[in-house]
């Protein structure tokens, strides 16, 4: 709110360090996952991890220009992973763990993350 | 603004840390059994003392002199005071309190023919030169004798001299005489000495003994000896009711588990309170450190408790206030402790031909880690001196090398028509040439050996090996409790295997007929009736490791006598316990032979249970788990990167197989219980699976892979069993990753449940409830406790009590809980959080009208539970 200003000017401010902190992560966290998930693609095993990756790198990608954007991409992510898992566990709420708490966590995050973003570059 | 901003954020990134820490729960595993060792000192200590020793301390008699015995034993010597003895022929170290003056004597008892003093002196002398001597070239029995000595005797000086000769002497004694055998005539001798002054007590030990020895060495004659023992045993087992009392480790002599009692119910559980907690005082020295798994079941026989320690003391509480009556220390030392410290309890033996006012008339009888018999007096503690030497026998006797925690006795023994029967551990995966697998019956009243079954050379070494040579070395073993059926006159006994266990190309014929086989033994004769295997040409450690259950199973027309047989595969089968038959269909399956290095010694099939199966499905790759996406994936990575055709895996070398289930179950040394009222059976399982690769023979010498008689530089005790064993002899060494659990978070890269608890209806053989159990409280990534409430399922060790008022009392898992589940409906009723882990079996017992449940919460190194020496006790409020 009142705030927008600040952050459409320059930048520098905690927030944007903050978000930058994120958007590293979460670009570190997919190429993990794109990397390891194409090896698991040759062996013969599951896409999600793979795809998983290249959607957090379209997070990632927006977020570093403070862009809204990247959290939608985000949503689409999560959403996706919430119907994988059903598809693979379907209610074994234990193997659920490692599928959605840590993306639900990063969902979590991001939501924090909206009031430092906008639809368009302010530039 | 920014603040408020950073403060969200701070949040969020809080949140994170606190759900990643907390929500994944990682379990701990569990662990088998067994060794490790340590080198240590002996510590004396001494203990009360009946009657008979005084002082006593410890000696370790062998020691000083032969170098090489030395290391084996153990002793160093440390030989502190005591003077223990090691030796013994036959059986036993000295006998403390005896052997006051010389240790000499003590020794000589057994073998000696003639009990006097004088004479054993010499003979001790003599024999040193000989133990040596033997020591050297093959693995004597005798020669090196480690272990300390029981009791100790009054002379507590010399300990350093007296060692030496003592050890030695004793030793040699035996093998030169040969004679172990004895045992079947003792009976008829009636040799029980039971002196009670100590002084004594060499002398009249070694007559009784040497009467029998001479009379029944020889005869192979079964049929003597049974008559006799028979009538005694039947008497013997007349005073052991369950009930008020808990007479056997298994609760009754079927091992059922189930108590009549019924005080304690669902409704009013939720009260139960400690009515007292005792503790041992057996804690680790720093040496024995990350090496304690006491898993101590005591029995409770009139007014008191009797049980054994970590370290195998014996000691006798009152069962309604936990106030210690006796305690006698057989000065077991560190070095000896092989994978863990355990001692899972004890056995009762009434001698049906004394006065209940004669000493030892109800003994108590143990074996120890460091591999001997110990019997005393159930009322005062004092060791029975008519009972081997001064009541201890040397079950190194006849097996070769004394290496200090390569061979050890775990579990009590079966004691059926007045035979005490027992096996001991061999540490896993050591080397093709290890200690025998040998299984041998005692006559409960004098130690003389009775029979051996070496499975190898059944005809040959019936009474013990010829002079000079030791029972079939490297042959499969058993390390769990037997049960008899006394009136058949039969003990099962579940076999496990050879000491190599992932690799099986050059075993012997024998040990491919009877490894992982429950083996029906007849103790008259010492032959067996039959045998069941459970797995042909096993390379996967599925040892039979739980006890066997006695019931009548019910069929159509009644009931026929059977035996409940679970294993570490989970399949629980039911047979005919005078054939062996299974009463129900057991199937046989295909299953994967060509993937692993030895296709041809694979077999193609392997047998199922018809009745029931505690086993879950093949594992796949949707089964990883993990905290994260990442390490998940890194385990589904792993999975696909791993050899795995399902069940039965054979073992793989250029990659890492999976086998699943892993070797801790399945049903493992807790056993089962039955409620033979209700017709349920209640199993208690593990659902783990292992990560294991067959290490060439090149690669295992750099890692510095050698057996235990070639280092005595043991692992921690947190190692696995399996994680880098040599297995000498074979062309590979295994390293197993038990639980399979993923380096990057310490957490199993399988999903839970990772055990749970599940009861059957008996006679169909159908789930009646299935719960996992244990919580997720003391578990998460980095072994950092989550706190979680959730039953996740955890892996257990250790077995249940079932009760007539319909409760199942059980610890076993690692969240460290004692619990009350509600046999209908599986429902956990009431938890007390024990101070370390109950990876023991509970018992329940009666004083005065009042039921009490009780469980010795040791704690277990590998399942990360732990350490304690409490045993609690708990009862309704006033």
């Amino acid at each position: 709110m009142a705030d927008h200003t600040t952050y459409t000017t320059p930048h520098r401010g905690a927030g944007h360090w903050i978000l930058m902190g994120v958007a590293t992560v979460l670009t570190l966290i997919g190429l993990v996952l794109l990397a390891g998930g194409i090896w698991l693609i040759t062996l013969g095993g599951s896409w999600y991890y793979a795809i998983a990756g290249i959607g957090l790198l379209l997070t990632a990608w927006p977020l570093f220009r403070h862009l809204t954007q990247g959290v939608l991409v985000y949503l689409v992510v999560w959403l996706g992973t919430l119907i994988w898992t059903y598809w693979e566990v379907g209610t074994d709420w234990w193997a659920w763990v490692p599928r959605m708490v840590a993306p639900t966590v990063i969902l979590v995050i991001l939501l924090l993350c909206l009031p430092m973003l906008s639809l368009r570059r302010r530039t | 603004m920014t603040l408020t901003r950073t403060t969200r954020t701070g949040l969020g990134g809080l949140l994170l840390t606190t759900c990643l820490a907390a929500a994944l729960p990682a379990l701990a595993q569990d662990a088998p059994a067994d060794p490790d060792t340590g080198v240590e000192v002996i510590e004396p200590e001494v203990t009360v003392v009946p009657p008979g020793n005084d002082a006593q301390a410890q000696t370790d008699t062998q020691t000083g002199s032969d170098p090489q015995t030395d290391a084996g034993t153990d002793a160093d010597a440390e030989s502190d005071a005591d003077t223990t003895s090691d030796t013994g022929a036959e059986e036993s170290p000295a006998a403390p309190g005896s052997n006051a003056e010389d240790t000499a004597p003590t020794e000589d008892t057994d073998q000696a023919d003639e009990p006097t003093p004088a004479e054993n002196a010499p003979t001790a002398t003599s024999s040193e030169p000989e133990a040596a001597a033997d020591t050297g070239d093959e693995p004597q029995p005798a020669g090196a004798d480690d272990s300390a000595p029981p009791p100790p005797p009054a002379d507590a000086d010399a300990p350093a001299n007296a060692d030496a000769d003592a050890d030695a002497d004793a030793d040699d004694g035996a093998e030169e005489g040969g004679t172990e055998d004895g045992g079947p005539a003792a009976a008829a001798t009636g040799t029980t000495s039971t002196a009670p002054s100590t002084d004594m007590a060499p002398a009249d030990t070694a007559t009784a003994d040497t009467e029998a020895t001479d009379t029944a060495p020889t005869d192979t004659a079964p049929t003597e000896t049974g008559p006799a023992e028979t009538a005694p045993s039947e008497t013997a087992q007349a005073d052991y009711e369950i009930g008020a009392d808990w007479p056997y480790w298994g609760g009754d002599a079927d091992a059922t588990r189930y108590s009549p009692l019924s005080q304690i119910t669902p409704e009013n559980v939720g009260q139960l309170e400690r009515a007292f907690v005792y503790n041992t005082g057996d804690m680790p020295s720093a040496e024995a450190e990350g090496k304690y798994a006491p898993e101590t079941t005591p029995l409770k026989y009139g007014d008191a408790l009797l049980m054994c320690s970590a370290k195998n003391v014996l000691i006798s509480i009152d069962a309604a206030t936990g106030e210690e009556n006796w305690r006698f220390d057989p000065g077991v030392p560190d070095e000896a402790i092989p994978y863990s410290a355990s001692c899972r309890g004890v056995s009762l033996w009434t001698d049906p031909d004394a006065a209940s006012s004669d000493a030892c008339a109800t003994r108590v009888i143990e074996g120890t880690i460091d591999a001997k018999l110990v019997a005393v007096d159930a009322e005062t503690g004092a060791p029975c001196e008519g009972f081997g030497e001064n009541g201890t026998v040397d079950l190194w006797q006849d097996i070769g090398e004394r290496v200090p925690g390569w061979y050890a006795v775990t579990a009590p023994p079966a004691i059926v028509r007045g035979v005490v029967v027992t096996g001991a551990q061999v540490k896993d995966g050591q080397a093709e040439d290890a200690p025998s697998g040998v299984v041998r019956g005692y006559d409960a009243r004098t130690g003389a050996l009775t029979w051996a079954w070496d499975l190898a050379a059944p005809e040959e070494n019936r009474d013990g090996p010829p002079e000079g040579e030791v029972y079939t070395r490297g042959t499969p073993n058993m390390w769990t409790t037997a049960v008899a059926d006394e009136e058949l006159g039969y003990v099962y006994l579940p076999l496990g295997n050879s000491s190599v266990d992932y690799y099986g190309s050059n075993r012997s014929e024998a040990e491919n007929e009877w490894a992982t086989s429950l083996v029906a033994l007849d103790v008259t004769t010492g032959e067996p009736a039959w045998s069941f295997q459970t797995v042909r040409h096993d390379v996967w450690d599925y040892d039979l490791g739980s006890q066997a259950t006695l019931v009548d199973f019910p069929v159509d027309e009644g009931t026929r006598p059977a035996v409940i047989l679970p294993s570490k595969q989970g399949d629980i089968y039911i047979l005919d316990r005078a054939t062996g038959e299974s009463l129900f269909p057991a199937e046989d399956i295909e299953v994967p032979t060509d993937s692993g290095v030895e296709p041809e010694f694979m077999s193609p099939t392997q047998p199922v249970s018809g009745y029931h199966t505690l086993r879950f499905d093949p594992l796949t790759e949707r089964d990883m788990w993990g905290m994260s996406p990442i390490d998940q994936l890194w385990c589904r990575i792993q999975f696909r990167r791993s050899e795995y055709q399902g069940f039965y895996q054979p073992p793989t070398s250029d990659r890492p197989w999976i086998q699943y289930p892993g070797y801790n179950g399945g049903s493992d040394w807790g056993s089962v219980a039955v409620d033979t009222e209700r017709g349920i059976l209640i199993a208690n399982y593990n659902n783990v699976p292992n990560h294991n690769r067959l290490i060439p023979r090149e690669e295992a010498d750099e890692r510095g892979l050698r057996p235990i008689d070639e280092t005595q530089t043991a692992s921690g005790g947190s190692k696995a069993e399996g994680e880098g064993d040599p297995q000498a002899g074979a062309p590979y060494a295994i390293d197993v990753n038990a639980g399979w659990r993923s380096p990057l978070t310490n957490m199993p890269c399988t999903q839970p449940p990772y055990g749970g608890i599940r009861a059957i209806d008996l006679e169909t053989g159908e789930t009646l409830w299935d719960q996992p159990i244990g919580t997720a409280r003391r578990n998460g990534p980095w072994g950092i406790p989550s706190y979680l409430p959730f039953q996740i399922g955890t892996p257990n060790n250790g077995g249940s009590v079932v009760t007539a008022g319909g409760l199942v009392f059980i610890g076993a898992a690692t969240d460290n809980l004692f619990r009350a589940i509600d046999i209908e409906t599986g429902e956990v009723l009431w938890t007390d959080t024990l101070p370390a882990g109950g990876q023991a079996n509970p018992i329940t017992y009666e004083v005065d009208g009042k039921q009490y449940v009780l469980i010795a919460p040791g704690g277990h190194h590998f399942m990360e539970t732990g350490v304690s020496d409490a045993v609690i006790s708990y009862a309704l409020p006033d």
